[in-house]
């Protein structure tokens, strides 16, 4: 919460009564992610690059919808990861334009290496860090282990405690990056979920000449390379004795930020009457005892010191608005006096004896001569919550501390050892037999002509073969994955191990403590699963080679990946396949970044609505045609390459058997599925069957298969009478119905145009083998 | 400053708090939103929404919190609703797998989705005093072809004294017009039905009866049992949920007399729902005959009888009893160690 000072407070009275004034505001109810974006279009930037991560892919998506309505601007580009996300920034603010972002966690991390250089390079911009675990097992939930990789990296650092901060620091931040003595790249840092997606009062300026007027014109007179007339080298190769003078100047310009940012914090203030002091001392005026703690969880612990105080007891809280550069000595005056400092850290600096704030605040003691005692305790991580009764517990620890008890200097606060008989943990189904899961399926290569001759017996007789997913899963009514993935393991034989990249079948089968998996599973992070695979599967052959494994049969190895997976994993997936490892990749494409809320994918069709591509006038959904990943994959000149749908059950059956055999016997076998998401296609629970089956017969999604090079189509609708038009697939989807308006004429023709043009290619390829 | 009082609950911020229990898709984040932002723009209050967010998909259990406070009261803390003056239950449902009335005060009110009446409600839900309001908000909703949220809206405008009908409908029409333009008179529909067809009991206070604390959950594996690196070793222990509520108001039924035993129903399932069995016919071959359905995974999404290609699936509304007489359970090889 801003301070509202007494006489910033009357001014800002005095704008209320001037409703037609420059500076009025509105109030509104709304959430940090709504807030950052709010900002960022009055600002209206020009470019944001950008790849959506939970919880701040939302800002995007709020960026997007306010587009289709016409409220900005900003050029905005859908990367493939969060490394090309911050490629994209970098190359747009060394063009000399205004440029944002947002990010979380393993993005975050993802594109940490573009950070440190984008500040070396002095290339200014806004960055929003909605904080989110960074951790072994994924968890998308908010704590600040993301935002201290972000210590060393040369940017500023602001951090916003709720909604209304996010919306303040956003304008704020831009005019501190652009500053003549600053000139970096500045990060806006919120609590993910806690204040993301949290909803609140704020007020924001009507207009967004205010905002204009406040950040001011882009200064122009930096360093760009679009000016023909002043060409210049930007980036060279620069090593000793140089670079440590560059780094000095970079040094310089952090600490210029303390004074920059105090000028411009009053300045705001007066416009705005929201007052941001470089540290918050919250009732600090005679407390002993300080608790340090940044953001959401400083709000909860200030009504619990307000109830401490009325009981008498000296404590208050101390959080910073400014973390980069470090206050110093704004937090040792906070700080003076007080005899227990408790610093409450939502991320762990592990094996450091406390976590990377304490440190600091020990080292700012030090200097100032304090003899405080200072505790550390890591919270709330991986998003636990932080009740009144948390903030309660921390403080009386240190009173515990504050009156001569013994309290280790360095501790978790908020873990518990479990329950040894709890139920979760001993219930198990039997591994899968040989027998469950073989003698189903027989392919034979025929000497003759090398063809693979498949056997499948009926989808009845199938019924007894074993499922590789047990029930219990998450995944939404009719969700179109799990009939994809266990028909094409139909087709496999024998023992599997899967490695499932981050998607909706990753999260929703393995829900600590719960897994849905009967067999060997792996998850790695989002963009690496080929890589991942590649390592498993050697390894496994070298301990075979090596009589170190004992197995009766060697196991069939799949990387499962949504079409999300296949766009930021999409180089480890291609160097999987150069190197031909015995390994099946298999994705399940639904057309989007379903596990985070449907944002686009590069696999959603032409004009396709997700969140990050809306409809609207003049705006008629994704605006470039979808990725053709088989075709890719068939450049890789891997063996085997396939697609399928659940709606021709036998074909993908019969897939899966031939993509094992290749998988056993020559190397990489690649296959796209598409599955249907009716949640995110805005279709019924019971239609995705046929939505797919659809997309087949309109030559959407032509099934074939190609080996060693050579492709055959397996259904050909057009042969068997049963083509339809591609318009009758687009029907059946709420998020592509628009496309048979007369207004989207064009675009629907266009997508049209390259469906044709696809299928064409594969029927000239089918018909000749050396194509 | 005095600050209104605005409850008759002892909340430190003198607030009035909101808990919707519900599914994913029924809308109950929205409405949570909706509420509160009535309540800030259009009530004179302050307020606070959040939900309870995870990677939550379609169907499974979300919690929506409303806080509400006078106007200058500074609302801080960003924690969810634990001691609610109000619980808005989306799905009956969900009384078997959440402990729904959880906190609630002694006078508080429960505001329920259902066909049942107050006395019902009482027995399934264990709530002993307080209002019991009930409303077939998914009739209301299948009716309008809305959502079963603005439906539930209605219905806690109705019975909850802070909450003013005239804001929040305003709010509802607002919100419907920015967004789905379309949707925006069948919304307003749905909550003057959710407010007229409430049927409400109050069940008198009573000295000797302890509400249902909330407790907070507890994870059962700990720093002590978590085999290390987060590995789960109890492969398919999924089977232990119970995802019935995922259903919103239809399952599949079965008769085995109109069953060919094609298979197509297993194949297009996305929850592993059919059980089947190896049966040896006269000639000693054997095949697979379907048994059943395991509604205790079925969401109810009907993609099998979208492939059915006899009538041995078809759709039927729900009623409390069906699946439980007609569940066929899975025969897993399990074991505890």
């Amino acid at each position: 919460m801003a301070i509202l000072e007494p006489e910033i407070k009357s001014m800002h009275d005095s704008h209320e009564k001037q409703p037609d004034g420059l500076y009025e505001q509105v109030t509104d109810f709304r959430s940090g992610n709504e807030m950052a974006a709010r900002a960022a279009a009055q600002i209206n930037y020009h470019v944001m690059g950008y790849f959506p991560i939970t919880p701040s892919t939302e800002i995007a998506e709020y960026l997007d919808e306010m587009k289709t309505r016409g409220e900005h601007d900003i050029v905005m580009i859908p990367a493939d990861g969060e490394h090309g996300a911050a490629g994209i920034c970098f190359g747009a603010s060394a063009g000399g334009g205004r440029v944002f972002n947002a990010t979380s966690a393993q993005g975050f991390l993802y594109m940490l290496e573009q950070l440190p250089a984008q500040a070396g390079a002095r290339l200014p911009m806004v960055m929003n860090l909605v904080t989110r675990a960074v951790t072994g097992p994924l968890d998308i939930r908010g704590d600040h282990s993301d935002l201290y990789h972000g210590l060393n990296i040369g940017w500023p650092i602001l951090l916003a405690r709720d909604p209304q901060a996010v919306y303040d620091m956003n304008i704020m931040a831009l005019k501190v990056a652009e500053h003549a003595d600053v000139r970096l790249p500045v990060l806006v840092a919120s609590d993910g979920f806690f204040t993301s997606h949290s909803k609140r009062r704020v007020h924001y300026f009507k207009n967004r000449d205010a905002v204009e007027q406040f950040v001011g014109p882009m200064p122009r007179n930096y360093h760009h390379v679009l000016d023909p007339k002043h060409p210049i080298t930007m980036g060279p190769y620069m090593n000793d004795p140089d670079q440590i003078n560059s780094r000095y100047q970079h040094s310089l310009a952090m600490y210029e930020v303390e004074r920059v940012y105090d000028q411009i914090a009053e300045a705001y203030a007066r416009l705005s009457g929201r007052s941001y002091p470089k540290v918050e001392a919250y009732k600090m005026e005679g407390a002993r005892v300080a608790l340090f703690i940044l953001n959401s969880a400083a709000e909860t612990s200030k009504d619990v010191t307000d109830e401490l105080r009325e009981k008498g007891l000296p404590v208050g809280v101390v959080s910073p608005n400014l973390l980069r550069p470090f206050p110093k000595k704004a937090i040792a005056d906070a700080l003076a006096g007080v005899e227990v400092v408790l610093v409450a850290e939502r991320a762990d600096e592990l094996g450091a004896h406390g976590a990377n704030l304490t440190h600091e605040i020990q080292a700012v003691l030090q200097e100032v001569g304090s003899r405080a005692k200072v505790i550390c305790r890591v919270y709330g991580t991986g998003g636990r919550e932080f009740y009144p009764d948390d903030a309660e517990a921390l403080f009386q620890l240190a009173l515990s501390a504050l009156n001569g008890e013994e309290v280790a200097s360095f501790d978790y606060y908020g873990v518990n050892p479990g329950d040894p008989d709890a139920e979760v943990a001993h219930v198990r189904l039997q591994p899968l037999t040989k027998e469950e899961t073989s003698g189903f399926v027989s392919v034979e290569k025929e000497e003759s002509t090398g063809e693979l001759k498949v056997k499948v017996p009926s989808m009845r007789a199938l019924t007894g073969k074993a499922k590789r997913v047990a029930p219990g899963h998450g995944a939404c009514p009719g969700c179109g994955i799990f009939p994809g993935i266990e028909t094409f393991l139909k087709g496999i034989e024998g023992d599997v191990v899967v490695l499932y990249q981050t998607g909706c079948a990753q999260v929703t089968t393995t829900g600590y403590p719960y897994t849905s998996h009967r067999v060997n599973f792996l998850h790695n992070l989002f963009q690496n699963g080929g890589a991942t695979l590649s390592g498993t599967v050697e390894m496994y052959f070298e301990l075979k080679r090596r009589g170190e494994i004992d197995t009766p049969d060697d196991p069939t190895f799949v990387m499962v990946s949504g079409d999300g997976g296949m766009d930021i994993g999409l180089g480890s997936a291609l160097g999987a396949a150069m190197r031909n490892h015995k390994m099946i990749i298999l994705e399940y494409d639904n057309e989007g970044y379903m596990n985070t809320g449907a944002q686009l994918s590069y696999s959603t069709p032409l004009g396709h609505m997700t969140s990050t591509s809306g409809v609207g006038p003049g705006r008629p959904g994704k605006s470039f045609q979808h990725k053709d990943m088989p075709q890719l994959m068939v450049a890789a000149n891997v063996p085997y390459v396939f697609t399928g749908v659940e709606a021709f059950a036998m074909d993908l059956v019969r897939k899966g058997a031939k993509a094992q055999w290749y998988a056993q016997h020559e190397g990489l076998a690649y296959g796209k599925i598409l599955i249907s998401c009716p949640l995110n296609w805005k279709a019924a629970d019971d239609a995705g069957n046929r939505i797919v089956g659809t997309a087949v017969k309109s030559c959407f999604f032509p099934l074939y298969e190609v080996e060693h090079g050579v492709t055959r189509i397996t259904y050909n609708p057009e042969e068997k009478d049963e083509r339809v038009p591609v318009e009758d697939w687009l029907s059946m989807m709420g998020k592509s119905k628009h496309l048979l308006k007369a207004e989207n004429t064009q675009v629907l023709q266009s997508l049209k145009d390259e469906v044709e043009r696809r299928w064409m290619r594969l029927k000239a390829k089918h018909d000749n083998p050396l194509l | 400053m005095d600050t209104q009082k605005i409850t008759d609950s002892d909340h430190e911020l003198n607030s009035a708090e909101i808990r919707l229990e519900s599914i994913g898709g029924l809308g109950a984040n929205l409405a949570g939103k909706m509420l509160a932002e009535a309540g800030v723009l259009r009530m004179g209050l302050n307020g606070f929404n959040s939900a309870s967010y995870g990677s939550e998909k379609k169907g499974t259990p979300v919690k929506s919190f409303v806080r509400l406070t006078p106007a200058n009261v500074t609302i801080r803390g960003a924690n969810p609703i634990e001691e609610p003056d109000v619980v808005g239950v989306f799905h009956e449902a969900l009384f078997k797998t959440q402990n729904c009335i959880a906190g609630l005060k002694p006078n508080g009110i429960l505001v329920v989705n259902t066909t049942k009446t107050p006395d019902e409600i009482r027995k399934l839900s264990g709530l002993k005093t307080g209002t019991i309001v009930c409303v077939d908000a998914m009739d209301i909703a299948v009716e309008e072809k809305t959502r079963v949220n603005t439906a539930m809206m209605g219905a806690l405008c109705r019975e909850v004294p802070i909450l003013d009908p005239e804001a929040v409908r305003e709010m509802i029409r607002d919100t419907f017009q920015g967004k789905y333009p379309g949707l925006t008179e069948a919304n307003i529909r749905t909550f003057d039905r959710g407010y007229a067809e409430v049927v409400t009991k109050v069940y008198e206070p009573d000295e000797d009866v302890v509400p249902t604390a909330f407790v907070r959950p507890v994870s059962p594996m700990g720093y002590k049992t978590q085999p290390l690196g987060g590995v789960i070793e109890a492969v398919g222990n999924s089977i232990l949920k119970d995802l019935s509520a995922s259903r919103q108001g239809f399952l599949p039924a079965f008769e085995v007399e109109q069953c060919i035993h094609c298979g197509n129903c297993d194949q297009v399932c996305p929850d592993m729902c059919f059980v089947w069995e190896p049966q040896t016919n006269d000639k000693g071959k054997t095949f697979m005959f379907m048994q059943g359905i395991d509604y205790q995974y079925c969401k109810g999404c009907l993609k099998c009888v979208d492939v059915c290609p006899t009538d041995a699936l078809s759709q039927l509304r729900e009623d409390d009893i069906y699946a439980q007489e007609h569940i066929v359970k899975h025969q897993f090889p399990v074991y505890q160690g």
